[in-house]
C-alpha cells in the first residue's frame, strides 16, 4: 500500500473555500486600493503636502510680524484673522504646516528604519538577538512614552526641531518592531525563503530581496501611523511651550494662543485651524491606512458592500417569496429519477407526503433528501460565477451519498448549500433541497424562514467541517460546545439531563466522559474530529452532512475514524452526505457515488457498479490518481491540466481541454446527464459524456439540465 | 492541578519581564539629569540663592552627578534611595517632599485617566462588537466620525470643549478638581463637587479614544467571525447573543486585550495632557509645572510613578488575558 502518496496528497490539496477566498482576495486587492476611503485620504495628504512645499514659496506675509490689527477675525486681509499682536495667522498656519509635517515625515522615517532593523534582525536572526532584541522592544512598548518624551525635551531646555525629532523617534519604533519581527519569522519559514537560503543567498540579499517586498504592506502601515502619532507628539510637546516657540508649528500656534487665552476672547480663528489641520491629516492617513488593512486582511474587505448588498437581497426576497405565487413543491415521488412528474402546487412550508408514494417503503425508494436543479452563484461586484450548476440528487434513508471532485468542483460549495451555511457572497437562484422527515412530511430546506432552518438544523440535519481545530471554540471546553446545541433545541432538558447526554455522545465516538473538561488544543486531532461527530450527533439528526471530515488527519487516525462513523451510522440509522476529493475512500463506504465538475455531476452510480467501471473519463482519471486502501497495486496515471477555472469555463464540455478521449464534438455541445444501462437493461451510471450519447441516444429523462 | 502550575509560570515570566522593564525605566531616570548639556546645579543654586541648606545643596549636586563618588556609586546609592522611598526635595515647592506632592496627585490622576481609560476600552469594545456583528449598521456609520476624533490631539478637543460647555454653555466648571474653599474629605457635597468637575475632562478622553477601541475590536470581530466555529456555533442553533459572546466576542476581544496592555503607556501619558489643560491637580499638570520649574527631583519621582502604574496595570491586563484564553498555558 503505497499510503504515503494519499497522506501527501490530503495535505496539499487545497480547500476549495480557501482557493475562494485567494481568488476574491486577488480582486478585492484592487478595488481596495481605488477604494473612496483611500482616495480621500491620499488626497487630504497630497493636500498638505503641498501645502508645506509650495505654501512658505507662496505667501508672502511674514508670519512673525507684528501689526496693529489685533485679534481680527477672518477678513480678506486676513484670511484666517490675527492674534494677539496682530500676527497673520493664515501665514503661520502655512509656515507651521512644513515644520509640523517635517517633523512628523523625518519622525517617522527615522522610527520606520529603527524598527526596520530591530524587527527585520530578531525575526530573521532568532536565537539569542531575537531574545534581547524583543526584550528591549518590549521595554520601549511598555514605558509610558509621552511623559518620557517631555522629560527627555525639558531636559533640553529650547530644543531645537532636530532634537525633538530624534526624542520623537525614539520613542516610537518599538510597535513597528514588534510588528515586523512576527511577519518576518513567519516569512522566514516559507518555502521561497527556505529555498533561497538553500540555494546559498547571503543573508543581507535574503532579508532585502525575498522578505522585505513582502512587507512592504505591513511597513507602509506602520509608517503612516507613525507620522500620525509624531504629528501628535510634536504639536504636545510645542503645546506645552517644550519646543522653540518662535519657530512657527501647528503645536506653536496652538501654544500662543492657549498662553494668550484665545478662547477667552472668543478668538475661535486663531484656535480652531492648527487643531483641524492636524485632525485632518491625521484622519487622512488613517483612511490611507484602512485601504492598506484591508489589503492586508481580506476579510475586513467584504465586509461593507457584499454583505449589505446580500442582506438586502435576501430581504427582497424574503419578501417576494411570501407574497409572490407559491412556485410548486413536487410531492415525494417514488421515482426520484422521473423528473417529468407534474408539477402540483403546494405550501412553502411542509405538506404531508401523498399517502404511500415512498413514506412506506423503506429500502431503495426511502428518498430522506432530494436536491433538485439546484445552482449556486458566487456574486462579486461585476462577475458572476456559477460554483454549483444544475445538480440534482437524493440521499436515501439510513445510505451513504458521496460526493467527489478535486478542488474546485463545487462539492463543498453544495455542502454548504445544502445545510444553507453557505457565505453571504454566495446566492441560490434556482433549486429545491426537499427534506422528508422520518414522519413522512417534506419541507424545501430553501424556503424556510430563519426562524424555521433555525429550528430544523441540527435536529434534523447536521454537519462535520473539515477541519475540526477550526471548527472547535478555542476558548470553551468540548463539553461545553455539545452542550449548548442541546440547551439551544432542548430547552426543558435540565443541566444534569444535559451532562449526562454529552457523557453518553462521548462514549459513543470513543472518548472517555472526562475529556468534557478539556480544550480544544488539550486534545489531538483525532479526538477533536471525534469530538465534531459528537457535536453533529447531539440531537439525533436523520443527516449528516460530513465536509472532507478526515482530510487533515493521518492515515491509521483517518480509517479509525471512518470505521466509528459507519458503526455509528449503522447503530443510529442515520443518513450521512460524505465529501471528499478520496475517490478510493468513497468506493468503500459510500453506496451512491456522485463526480462533480465544474459545479456539474459528470456521473452518479452506486459505489459496486462506480468501483467496476467507472464510465466519465475524468472519473476513471480521478481513480487513477488515488492508490487504493486494500485492492490490487496498479499504476497511479492522475489527470493532466489543472482544475478548471470557473471564471473561464471552456465551450462544450467543461472537461474537454483535459479528456484523453476528447472529439471535436466535445469543444461544441454540452453533455447532459444520461442513464447508461449494461446490457442487461440494468441502469448501471448516468454520465454525462457524448461519448455514451453517440452510443445511445436521448432516450431517457434528459431533464436535469433543463 | 499541573495546568496551574504552568499559569504560574506564564506570569511568573511576564513579572520578570516586567521587573526587567522597571529596572531599565529606573536606570534611564537615574541617566536623564546627567545629561544635560551646561551646569543646571549652578543655575539652580542662583535661583534659590540662601534659600536651600547644605543637605539640600548636596543633594543636588548628588541628583546631576556632581559628587566625589564615580558613576557607579552613584546609581548604587540613587538605587539604595528609591528602595527607601526617598525621592529627595522639591525645588519648586521647597521644603516639600517629592513624595508628598506625588501622594497628592496621583488619586486626582488615578480617578480620571485611570477610569476613562477602562471605561473607554469597555465602550469602544462593546460597540466594537456590535459594528462587527451588525457590518453596515449604525455603529458602522460611527467610523469616520470616530476616526476623526481619534486624529484630533487630546489637548485642542479639550480646548475647545472648556470653551464651548465651560465658558460658552457653562454646563461644567472651568478647571481644577474642585472649587478651592471646599471642605475637603469623604462627605457628599464634596464628591459631588469632584464629579462635577471630572466630567468634562472624562467626556473628552473617552470621546476622544473610544474610536480606537471601537475601530480595532470590529476588526477584530470581522475576522472571528469568519471562523469555522462561528458558523458552527450558527449552525448548531444557538441564539444570537450567545454566538456573538461567548464565540465571536470572546475570541476577538483577545487581541484587542493584548494591545490595551501595550498601548497603556501611550494614552496614559496622552491623557496626562488633558490634566494640564484642565488644571486638573493631577499628576500630569504637576508634571507639567515641574518641567517648567526645572524641578528634577519632582520629574523623576513622577516618571518613576508613572511607570510603575502603567506597569501594574499591564500586569493586571495579562492576568485577566490569562483568565480568559485557556491556550496561554500551553505558551509557557
Amino acid at each position: 500500500m503505497t499510503t504515503g502518496t494519499l497522506e501527501h496528497d490530503a495535505a496539499r490539496q487545497p480547500t476549495e473555500a480557501a482557493a475562494d477566498q485567494v481568488r476574491a482576495a486577488r480582486f478585492g486587492a484592487l478595488r481596495g486600493l481605488r477604494s473612496v476611503k483611500v482616495m480621500v485620504g491620499l488626497v487630504i495628504v497630497l493636500a498638505f503636502t503641498l501645502v508645506a512645499i509650495f505654501g512658505p514659496i507662496l505667501v508672502s506675509t511674514d508670519p512673525s510680524a507684528v501689526s496693529n490689527d489685533v485679534l481680527q477675525g477672518p477678513s480678506a486681509h486676513h484670511l484666517l484673522g490675527t492674534s494677539h499682536n496682530g500676527q497673520d495667522i493664515f501665514s503661520e498656519m502655512v509656515y507651521g504646516t512644513r515644520v509640523s509635517m517635517v517633523v512628523g515625515f523625518v519622525a517617522a522615517i527615522l522610527a520606520t528604519v529603527l524598527s526596520l532593523v530591530v524587527g527585520l534582525t530578531a525575526g530573521y536572526l532568532g536565537g539569542v538577538s531575537d531574545e534581547v532584541l524583543s526584550l528591549i522592544t518590549n521595554i520601549f512598548l511598555v514605558i509610558p512614552g509621552l511623559p518620557l518624551v517631555v522629560i527627555l525635551t525639558g531636559t533640553m531646555p529650547n530644543a531645537g526641531e532636530l532634537a525633538i525629532v530624534i526624542v520623537i523617534a525614539v520613542t516610537a519604533w518599538a510597535w513597528g518592531a514588534r510588528v515586523l519581527r512576527a511577519q518576518t519569522l513567519s516569512l522566514r519559514k516559507r518555502d521561497f525563503v527556505e529555498a533561497a537560503r538553500a540555494s546559498g543567498e547571503s543573508t543581507f540579499r535574503i532579508i532585502f530581496r525575498e522578505i522585505l517586498p513582502n512587507e512592504t504592506a505591513i511597513v507602509a502601515a506602520t509608517f503612516l501611523s507613525t507620522v500620525i502619532g509624531a504629528i501628535l507628539t510634536q504639536a504636545s510637546l510645542a503645546f506645552l511651550g517644550l519646543t522653540s516657540v518662535t519657530e512657527w508649528s501647528w503645536g506653536v500656534i496652538l501654544y500662543w494662543a492657549q498662553a494668550q487665552n484665545a478662547l477667552s476672547y472668543g478668538a475661535w480663528w486663531w484656535f480652531v485651524p492648527p487643531g483641524l489641520s492636524i485632525a485632518l491629516i491625521g484622519t487622512g492617513l488613517s483612511l490611507m491606512n484602512f485601504g492598506i488593512d484591508e489589503f492586508i486582511n481580506p476579510r475586513l474587505r467584504s465586509a461593507g458592500i457584499a454583505t449589505k448588498r446580500a442582506r438586502k437581497r435576501a430581504r427582497a426576497d424574503r419578501a417576494s417569496r411570501a407574497r409572490g405565487p407559491v412556485p410548486p413543491v413536487v410531492p415525494a415521488p417514488s421515482a426520484a429519477r422521473a423528473v417529468s412528474a407534474p408539477a402540483v402546487s403546494a405550501p412553502a412550508v411542509s405538506v404531508p407526503a401523498a399517502a404511500d408514494a415512498g413514506g412506506s417503503a423503506a429500502g431503495r425508494d426511502d428518498i430522506v433528501l432530494e436536491i433538485k436543479d439546484l445552482r449556486v452563484d458566487y456574486v462579486t461586484a461585476n462577475t458572476t460565477v456559477r460554483a454549483v450548476d444544475g445538480v440534482s440528487l437524493a440521499l436515501r434513508r439510513g445510505t451513504v451519498l458521496g460526493i467527489a471532485g478535486e478542488s474546485g468542483s463545487g462539492k463543498s460549495t453544495l455542502a454548504y448549500a445544502i445545510t444553507r451555511l453557505h457565505e453571504s457572497a454566495a446566492e441560490i437562484p434556482t433549486g429545491q433541497i426537499l427534506y422528508t422527515a422520518a414522519d413522512g412530511t417534506r419541507t424545501d430546506i430553501l424556503r424556510m424562514s430563519e426562524r424555521e432552518l433555525t429550528d430544523f438544523r441540527w435536529e434534523e440535519l447536521s454537519i462535520v467541517f473539515q477541519s475540526a481545530m477550526n471548527a472547535l471554540n478555542p476558548i470553551l471546553k468540548v463539553g461545553a460546545q455539545i452542550e449548548d446545541a442541546l440547551a439551544a433545541h432542548r430547552p426543558s432538558m435540565t443541566e444534569r439531563q444535559r451532562r449526562g447526554r454529552v457523557a453518553e455522545l462521548l462514549t459513543m465516538v470513543g472518548i472517555s466522559t472526562d475529556r468534557a473538561t478539556a480544550y480544544p488544543h488539550e486534545l489531538s486531532g483525532g479526538m477533536r474530529q471525534r469530538v465534531m461527530i459528537a457535536i453533529a450527533l447531539a440531537l439525533n439528526p436523520e443527516i449528516i452532512v460530513m465536509d472532507e471530515p478526515t482530510t487533515a488527519l493521518d492515515v491509521v487516525i483517518q480509517r479509525q475514524i471512518i470505521d466509528q462513523i459507519m458503526e455509528l451510522k449503522d447503530r443510529l440509522g442515520f443518513s450521512v452526505i460524505f465529501i471528499t476529493h478520496d475517490l478510493s475512500m468513497l468506493i468503500e463506504l459510500a453506496d451512491e457515488i456522485a463526480i462533480m465538475y465544474a459545479g456539474r455531476i459528470v456521473e452518479q452510480a452506486s459505489a459496486r457498479d462506480f468501483y467496476r467501471a467507472p464510465s466519465h473519463p475524468y472519473s476513471r482519471g480521478l481513480i487513477g490518481s488515488f492508490p487504493t486502501l486494500s485492492g490490487p497495486k496498479r499504476a497511479l496515471t492522475g489527470i493532466v491540466g489543472s482544475p478548471p477555472d470557473l471564471h473561464a469555463l471552456p465551450a462544450g464540455c467543461s472537461f474537454n481541454p483535459r479528456c484523453p478521449a476528447v472529439t471535436e464534438d466535445c469543444r461544441v455541445r454540452e453533455p447532459v446527464l444520461l442513464p447508461l444501462r449494461s446490457t442487461d437493461g440494468h441502469e448501471r451510471a448516468r454520465v454525462a459524456c457524448l461519448l455514451y450519447e453517440k452510443t445511445e441516444p436521448v432516450a431517457a429523462a434528459g431533464a436535469d439540465r433543463s | 492541578m499541573h495546568w496551574q502550575g504552568v499559569r504560574m509560570t506564564l506570569l511568573l515570566r511576564r513579572a520578570f519581564f516586567y521587573l526587567v522593564t522597571a529596572f531599565a525605566a529606573l536606570s534611564l531616570n537615574f541617566l536623564l539629569p546627567r545629561m544635560i548639556p551646561g551646569d543646571p546645579v549652578s543655575r539652580m543654586l542662583q535661583r534659590f540663592q540662601g534659600k536651600l541648606d547644605p543637605q539640600a545643596v548636596f543633594a543636588l549636586r548628588a541628583l546631576y552627578g556632581q559628587t566625589d563618588e564615580g558613576l557607579w556609586g552613584q546609581y548604587v546609592d540613587y538605587w539604595r534611595r528609591l528602595l527607601h522611598g526617598d525621592f529627595g526635595v522639591s525645588f519648586t515647592n521647597y521644603p516639600t517632599k517629592v513624595t508628598t506632592i506625588i501622594g497628592q496627585g496621583l488619586p486626582w490622576t488615578l480617578g480620571l485617566i485611570g477610569a476613562c481609560t477602562i471605561l473607554s476600552f469597555l465602550i469602544g469594545t462593546l460597540l466594537g462588537t456590535v459594528a462587527g456583528w451588525k457590518r453596515g449598521g449604525w455603529v458602522d456609520s460611527l467610523i469616520p466620525v470616530s476616526t476623526f476624533l481619534t486624529s484630533v490631539p487630546y489637548f485642542w478637543f479639550g480646548l475647545i470643549a472648556v470653551y464651548l460647555f465651560a465658558i460658552e454653555l457653562r454646563w461644567f466648571p472651568l478647571a481644577g478638581g474642585y472649587t478651592p474653599g471646599v471642605e475637603e474629605g469623604l462627605n457628599f457635597p464634596f464628591i459631588d463637587n469632584v464629579l462635577e468637575h471630572a466630567m468634562l475632562p472624562a467626556l473628552t478622553i473617552v470621546v476622544s479614544s473610544v474610536g480606537y477601541w471601537l475601530l480595532s475590536m470590529r476588526n477584530m470581530m470581522i475576522t472571528t467571525l469568519a471562523e469555522d466555529y462561528v458558523l458552527l456555533a450558527k449552525a448548531k442553533g444557538l441564539s444570537r447573543r450567545r454566538v456573538m459572546n461567548s464565540y465571536a466576542g470572546r475570541n476577538a476581544v483577545l487581541p484587542s486585550l493584548a494591545g490595551f496592555a501595550l498601548s497603556m503607556g501611550f494614552i496614559v501619558g496622552g491623557s496626562i495632557i488633558t490634566e494640564v489643560v484642565f488644571n486638573y491637580p493631577g499628576i500630569g499638570y504637576t508634571l507639567f509645572q515641574a518641567i517648567g520649574g526645572q524641578d528634577y527631583p519632582l520629574m523623576q519621582g513622577i516618571f518613576f510613578i508613572i511607570t510603575i502604574a502603567v506597569l501594574g496595570a499591564n500586569l493586571i491586563a495579562d492576568l485577566v488575558y490569562v483568565l480568559l484564553d485557556p491556550r496561554t498555558r500551553r505558551a509557557a
